[in-house]
């Protein structure tokens, strides 16, 4: 389903990504750990089209789409969402209006008419309920105000309005408390099927207690060193990464 | 009973045919055309007794029409006795492209206690040119907002001159200006705190593009022995093009000590963190500025109590944005 080959990005003179390599097949849950600095945060801005990164080498293919050659929006149409690791606030923008242009453009892109706004406010509430989130939240401003915890529900909320066929999550574990993990790694259960795929950044194995993934892949100064099952995730929080980095 | 009597005046062929098809719910309308009160040469002159009370907004609907001389000046007076009560939304409309000119004076007086809203919308043409006074007089415990939406013109210049001349006196102007192409807009104000224990806010806004321009110059005044004064101006400018240009000027003028006064003035462009979000989304990128600017203009927009005058105000100020001719789309003459 989703296909990388030797992708290089730098910002500026500095290259962050050394040849990527990797390979997603639907209904995979996929996680990618690194020490700080390792350039998974990068990879997640560089698929989802973010243009501060150049691209200098390497193909992107999703479902036989050249992802590389498709603007952000184009890439939300073909099934990309990234679950921002710090999610923007829009002040003014409220998040029924964001949400409502979000849903009715990917329904535009699949020749459907733009949802009633009857239809769209209980499709809104049922996805809202998803991540626990208080209906009040609808009517505010685009993360303005939220705590990190709501912040990242939010995130969970957009992908479940917008249900994507890959799903980067970029640690959004960050700034979470065990209760708000529990109920962003519920929705993120709910929310896979077997024609979807989830590519899970973090830095800490406590989200995987609660997102089982597949695959679990090493990152570390902009290359992928090593790639196994899941019991990956617990040698590393047992040892760290240095038996990896220097093995 | 103050000199309302010609609200109900009997309308002329040629107010029918500017007559909003579905006027607001709760709405009086007024013809000022060119300059005379429908089938009049007379100004407009408004004034409310103590106590009186307006229950439904009065819309004057300003327009200029064709085969009228080009240029105009006319005086509009508007009285609030003490405790009336009043909201008014003035517009001013052209309806042909003829170059006009139009000097107006407001004069806006408020008696002790009199609580008054305002809502000036501009709406003209690209070679049209207004030059409007507003001479606004605050009572003691008299409140006023004035809420400014200059949407459309070629060169439009607001003066506002504001003398608050009775304690516990409280005004409230906001602006949204929206230049592009090679228009000009320039907002001048004066607020004059001439005795003490007062309140004064300014918040203007204004959207730029192409090779627009617009000017904001605001000056806080404060009168000796004015104490206990609470005033704040902020004037926020988005530029959408290289070759827009603003000139703000925010100043302050305070002779008494026990006052709280800010000021501030901001000069940007859309922020490119919050586009890649919205974009991220599968908002296309146009979409996304739009939401961007109108989420920008919200803060003026929300000071328009009245709900249905603001939802028709933002839809206004929509379409203005996408760059469609503003109208209502109720209207039978696709004015206001």
């Amino acid at each position: 389903m989703l296909t990388i080959k030797d992708l290089h990005a730098r910002v500026g003179e500095k290259e962050i990504l050394k040849g990527i390599n990797l390979n997603v097949k639907e209904g995979e849950i996929h996680a990618i750990m690194g020490p700080n600095g390792s350039g998974k945060s990068t990879l997640s801005s560089v698929l989802a089209g973010r243009d501060t990164f150049e691209v200098t080498s390497g193909e992107v293919v999703l479902d036989g789409k050249n992802l590389l050659e498709l603007s952000p929006e184009e890439r939300s149409w073909a099934g990309v969402f990234l679950g921002f690791q710090y999610p923007i606030e829009i002040p003014g923008v409220s998040n029924v209006n964001f949400m409502k242009s979000a849903v009715n453009e990917h329904r535009k892109q699949k020749g459907l008419e733009p949802l009633s706004s009857a239809q769209f406010l209980k499709l809104m509430r049922e996805k809202m309920a998803i991540v626990g989130m208080d209906s009040s939240f609808s009517s505010r401003g685009v993360n303005v105000g939220f705590s990190g915890g709501e912040k990242k529900r939010n995130e969970i909320f957009q992908m479940a309005m917008l249900e994507p066929r890959l799903a980067i999550l970029d640690e959004t574990d960050s700034g979470l408390d065990v209760d708000a993990l529990r109920i962003v790694a519920t929705g993120v259960n709910n929310l896979k099927r077997p024609d979807n795929a989830f590519i899970v950044i973090t830095h800490y194995q406590r989200l995987l207690d609660y997102i089982v993934p597949d695959v679990v892949h090493i990152l570390y100064k902009g290359k992928i060193i090593k790639t196994a099952g899941k019991e990956l995730a617990l040698e590393v929080e047992q040892r760290g990464y240095d038996w990896l980095i220097n093995g | 009973m103050g000199e309302l009597n010609y609200i109900y005046a009997p309308e002329s062929p040629l107010t029918e045919q500017f007559r909003c098809r579905v006027p607001m719910k709760g709405t009086r309308q007024l013809f000022l055309v060119n300059g005379g009160v429908q089938g009049t040469t007379a100004p407009l002159n408004i004034s409310l007794g103590e106590g009186q009370v307006m229950e439904d907004i009065l819309q004057v609907i300003s327009v200029r029409t064709e085969g009228a001389p080009l240029e105009i000046s006319y005086r509009n007076t508007l009285h609030f006795g003490k405790g009336s009560q009043a909201r008014i939304l003035l517009c001013s409309h052209t309806f042909t492209l003829d170059k006009f000119k139009t000097e107006e004076d407001v004069d806006i007086t408020l008696e002790d206690d009199a609580v008054v809203d305002v809502v000036v919308m501009q709406n003209e043409h690209n070679e049209a040119v207004h030059n409007a006074r507003f001479n606004i007089k605050v009572g003691a415990g008299a409140s006023i907002k004035v809420s400014f939406l200059t949407l459309h013109g070629g060169s439009i210049e607001n003066k506002i001159q504001v003398n608050i001349d009775g304690e516990r006196g409280n005004v409230d102007l906001s602006g949204l200006y929206l230049v592009d192409g090679n228009q000009f807009v320039s907002n001048v104000v004066e607020m004059r705190h001439n005795v003490a224990d007062c309140t004064s806010s300014q918040l203007f806004k204004g959207v730029l593009d192409n090779e627009s321009s617009a000017r904001f110059s605001g000056i806080i005044y404060v009168k000796q022995d004015a104490q206990r004064i609470d005033a704040y101006q902020a004037n926020h400018n988005l530029l959408l093009s290289d070759k827009a240009r603003i000139h703000t000027e925010p100043q302050l003028e305070i002779y008494a000590d026990d006052v709280k006064c800010s000021h501030g003035a901001t000069i940007g462009r859309l922020d490119e963190n919050e586009l890649f979000y919205l974009r991220s989304r599968g908002i296309p990128m146009k979409e996304a500025k739009i939401l961007q600017q109108m989420a920008f203009a919200y803060s003026v927009l929300e000071k328009i109590s009245n709900s249905e005058l603001r939802e028709r105000m933002e839809n206004l100020v929509e379409k203005r944005l996408r760059g469609e001719f503003s109208n209502c789309k109720e209207c039978s003459k696709n004015c206001c």
